[in-house]
């Protein structure tokens, strides 16, 4: 039996993964080099669909590795599905993209084999028989090139951007695709997944917002953070703070103003207990009309404020919301 | 709560083997790669058969480009440089000649000029130079050797096997405030390397790891420090010369603490100003960054600057004890160099031709133990030899007194200094010693509550925006950038000290000596003085003063994630 290259494609919800193509070109590159046969497989549950796209492509076969326990993903039904899969057919070089759910599946599954992976690869060479993979060290200042000691089936998973995926080329005709229906017991799957959430990065975007409301440091305690919020509502204005206020963790720190977070120029920013140090005029300084409440005449924000109003914050904050309300209820 | 950084436990790091590993890319870890480099290629030329490679030598910086947290005054004495590189002035960045040099005594209002300038700040013949765009120069220099500089990288401890220095893990990438690994995250490496050169700066945290385990500083005097804190100026054309040096002593200083002020002309009318206070100081409450902020207020400061603009600020320790501070500078596996060391001249204030020699002397013994094969403390000690027999050792043996002679203030100061000008150094006894910094820092209790004499010194500094600057803003033009999100990397090793003991005692001067705002105490009602220790990590110049002169010493400095910290471009 020749040596084989076994490509994972990943799906997900649906959909193939884009960086999927990158690993089938480079599997298709390093089996021209080899003369070893290219196959590709597939898991999940009704993934026939895709091996039918895959097969378009020159490989020699494509599987589906099919169970309903493969949906919804999961590493324990991945590694444990492909596992069974891998043993029987015994490739020698398995490829995979290096994916979140791959990372997340690819450490389990090695492990359980008694294999080595080398993942997040930039790329390969070839030493004579051995094969070397290159990784990054030191942040990309060194290339690693890494052969494996043990015996195969290798696992190695390439770093996204590491092939060209529009390079993949097609087949003379579509490649036979094999269903591989797989068992997985009652008892393996320990995972019980939750919701797929995506973390949100910039939950809000203050560079957007017309009218912001800022709070800094006189606001005290974290319950007084509502006092700003109800303000920001009446106003229909976006909330946001200077950095101790988030260093506290009494906002995300995606609402932090200044050189340390975002800068922001809306029509309006009113600025309550906000001292103004230079670190968060840098982040706000465009705004066009600057309005800033503080008990110290000579708080540093009322250099650059065009109102500037000395008092405490929670005498004039209350009644500013009502004003606000019933001038908004009038119009 | 408060989670502090330490390096990941239990977790697989790559290995990586090396040669020599040079932790500090400065002068001294600079000047050192760049004499191994030209050993082995003076080797390689006449030893076809048995080539050496450079490339498994490594220099960690810790700064996210060379020369970026490299801050001096400064002024260059050249004699290190002329035996690294023959000629090297036609084509350092040099700024300017020192051409004409004066030293004042300051009163408040008037000014005193020295009949003579001292011979200990003569600087004839020195040249006045950014440090930063300096190291930057040489940096490039070893990057054309083939020596990598690992740039962005920290060493965060040493490995150690039974008493030998094995090698040097770098800082683990992608934590979290909360200590979690995040999605980028990336463990620190270990480099096993054969020789460990340290040349990490003042109070190098793998220095005080190493002095601590080894117990290097027994027999030593006490390494104390000063804490330079500089602004760079530009000045209206003609206020000053470039290549034109001011020192002055006394205001606003008084005669118990220490200290003094340097103004130099360097090119394109900017102007380097600064001011060193010694962190022997008694009054807790006094801080650093006000005392340049009232020596800018001196009419013949303001009269330079006036109508020019401040562009950067930054600030720096740096070690004042001289030679009976020094620990052993070489064992098994190990080095220290530079203000690692304490290779620094207090009287004339120049440290960096003495940390490029001690570079260059390191280089040799590294490039024996490379041939040898050999790196225990038999071979490396060499280095140690090297330095005591070179004009390292002749330069600071004439002032191995000097810093101890202020003990006792400034008029004890002068009298010592005086005498030992005439002995060779020795002054009345052999060797004077001193006290640690904070020992002579002053509880609450035993001031007068005004601050007396000193009260002119306290406190924080205002600033008017134009001369004068308050921290944050002063801090502002630092350049100063971490990762927000990481574990603090300013260790307190007990908050309940900071939030009881030291509140009632000291007043938590940690809020007056750090020139970056890093300590606040911030209203907690639950807490026995109401206030509560809170840290701004990501404010660090780098400067490593409160782990110096924390009255406790509970405060420990370790490298935060490697590439994070000032930016200081042409300091």
């Amino acid at each position: 039996m020749p040596d084989t290259i076994l490509v994972v494609v990943e799906q997900r919800e649906g959909k193939l993964n884009r960086v999927s193509w990158e690993t089938l070109a480079a599997g298709q590159a390093l089996a021209a080099e080899t003369g070893w046969t290219l196959e590709a497989a597939v898991a999940g549950s009704g993934v026939a669909g895709f091996a039918g796209e895959i097969a378009a492509k020159r490989v020699a076969k494509v599987y589906a590795v099919e169970s309903p326990k493969l949906e919804p993903y999961t590493p324990d039904a991945f590694s444990a599905a492909l596992k069974q899969f891998i043993e029987s057919k015994q490739p020698k070089l398995v490829l995979m993209p290096h994916t979140y759910q791959v990372r997340d599946f690819v450490p389990k599954l090695a492990t359980a084999m008694g294999r080595t992976a080398i993942s997040d690869c930039i790329g390969y060479k070839r030493d004579g028989t051995k094969l070397l993979c290159t990784r990054q060290m030191f942040q990309g200042k060194l290339a690693a090139d890494v052969s494996f000691a043990c015996d195969p089936p290798w696992f190695v998973t390439f770093q996204n951007g590491a092939f060209r995926g529009d390079k993949v080329e097609a087949g003379a005709s579509a490649a036979p695709v094999e269903t591989v229906n797989v068992t997985i017991p009652d008892g393996v799957i320990r995972n019980k997944p939750q919701e797929v959430f995506k973390e949100a990065k910039q939950a809000v975007d203050l560079t957007q917002a017309e009218i912001i409301v800022s709070v800094g440091r006189g606001i005290k305690e974290q319950k007084n953070i509502e006092l700003a919020k109800q303000l920001a509502e009446a106003l229909g204005g976006e909330l946001a703070a200077s950095r101790p206020i988030c260093d506290s963790g009494w906002l995300p720190m995606d609402r932090q103003i200044g050189s340390s977070g975002q800068t922001v120029a809306p029509k309006l920013y009113l600025a309550l207990g906000i001292s103004g140090a230079i670190q968060h005029i840098v982040g706000m300084k465009g705004s066009r009309t600057i309005i800033a409440i503080n008990k110290d005449s000579e708080a540093p924000i009322f250099e650059i404020a065009d109102f500037a109003v000395v008092g405490n914050l929670f005498d004039i904050v209350p009644p500013l919301i009502e004003e606000v309300k019933k001038a908004k209820a009038g119009s | 709560m408060l989670i502090f950084r330490k390096p990941l436990e239990g977790i697989d790091r790559p290995q990586m083997p090396a040669d020599v590993v040079i932790v500090g890319g400065g002068p001294a870890g600079m000047a050192c790669a760049l004499r191994l480099s030209q050993l082995i290629d003076e080797h390689n030329a006449k030893n076809p058969d048995s080539q050496l490679s450079k490339e498994n030598i490594y220099v960690l910086e810790k700064a996210r480009e060379i020369g970026q947290h490299c801050l001096s005054g400064a002024l260059l004495d050249p004699r290190s440089m002329r035996e690294l590189l023959p000629g090297f002035e036609k084509e350092a960045p040099l700024d300017a000649e020192v051409t004409k040099e004066a030293v004042y005594f300051l009163t408040e209002k008037n000014k005193l000029k020295f009949p003579i300038t001292p011979p200990p700040l003569r600087d004839h013949g020195n040249y006045v130079i950014s440090l930063n765009r300096f190291v930057k120069w040489l940096g490039s220099k070893v990057e054309a050797t083939g020596i990598t500089v690992f740039t962005g990288f920290a060493g965060s401890e040493l490995l150690f096997d039974g008493d030998r220095v094995t090698g040097v893990r770098t800082d683990d990438k992608g934590i979290d405030k909360e200590g979690h690994q995040k999605s980028n995250f990336e463990p620190g490496y270990d480099l096993n390397a054969k020789v460990v050169v340290l040349a990490e700066g003042t109070r190098g945290s793998l220095t005080k790891q190493l002095i601590a385990k080894f117990d290097l500083a027994k027999g030593c005097n006490p390494q104390t420090y000063g804490q330079g804190v500089k602004e760079l100026w530009e000045v209206p054309a003609g206020r000053i010369a470039p290549g034109e040096v001011i020192y002055t002593m006394g205001w606003p200083l008084t005669t118990k603490e220490y200290g003094g002020a340097w103004i130099y002309g360097g090119k394109d009318n900017v102007v380097s100003l600064g001011f060193v206070v010694g962190l022997d100081y008694p009054d807790p409450r006094l801080d650093p960054q006000r005392v340049l902020q009232d020596f800018k207020q001196h009419p013949f400061v303001t009269k330079l600057l006036q109508g020019g603009k401040m562009i950067r600020y930054g600030a720096k320790s740096l070690p004042y004890g001289g030679w009976w501070s020094i620990p052993p500078v070489a064992g098994n596996g190990w080095m220290i160099l530079g203000d690692s060391a304490g290779f620094l001249n207090s009287q004339r204030l120049k440290g960096i031709h003495l940390a490029i020699k001690s570079g260059m002397l390191a280089a040799e013994t590294a490039f024996e133990a490379l041939t040898k094969d050999d790196s225990s403390a038999k071979t490396l000690s060499g280095f140690q030899r090297k330095v005591e027999s070179s004009w390292i050792k002749d330069e600071l043996w004439k002032v191995r007194n000097f810093h101890q002679g202020f003990e006792h203030g400034f008029w004890a100061g002068m009298f010592n200094a005086g005498i030992q000008q005439f002995t060779g150094g020795r002054g009345l006894r052999a060797r004077y010693t001193n006290r640690t910094g904070p020992e002579h820092m002053k509880k609450l209790a035993e001031l007068p509550a005004d601050g007396g004499a000193e009260s002119r010194l306290l406190g924080p500094a205002k600033g008017d925006g134009k001369l004068t600057f308050d921290k944050l803003t002063d801090l502002y033009h630092s350049g100063t950038k971490h990762e927000e999100d990481q574990p603090s990397h300013l260790i307190i090793h007990d908050t309940n000290i900071c939030n009881a003991r030291c509140a009632k005692e000291f007043g938590n001067p940690c809020q007056n000596f750090c020139p970056a705002n890093v300590y606040e105490m911030v209203d907690d009602a639950e807490q026995p003085n109401g206030k509560r220790i809170s840290l701004n990590p990501s404010n660090c110049v780098h400067c490593k003063t409160c782990d110096i002169a924390d009255p406790y010493q509970i405060i420990t400095w370790v490298p935060p994630e490697g590439g994070g910290g000032p930016n200081y471009d042409g300091m």
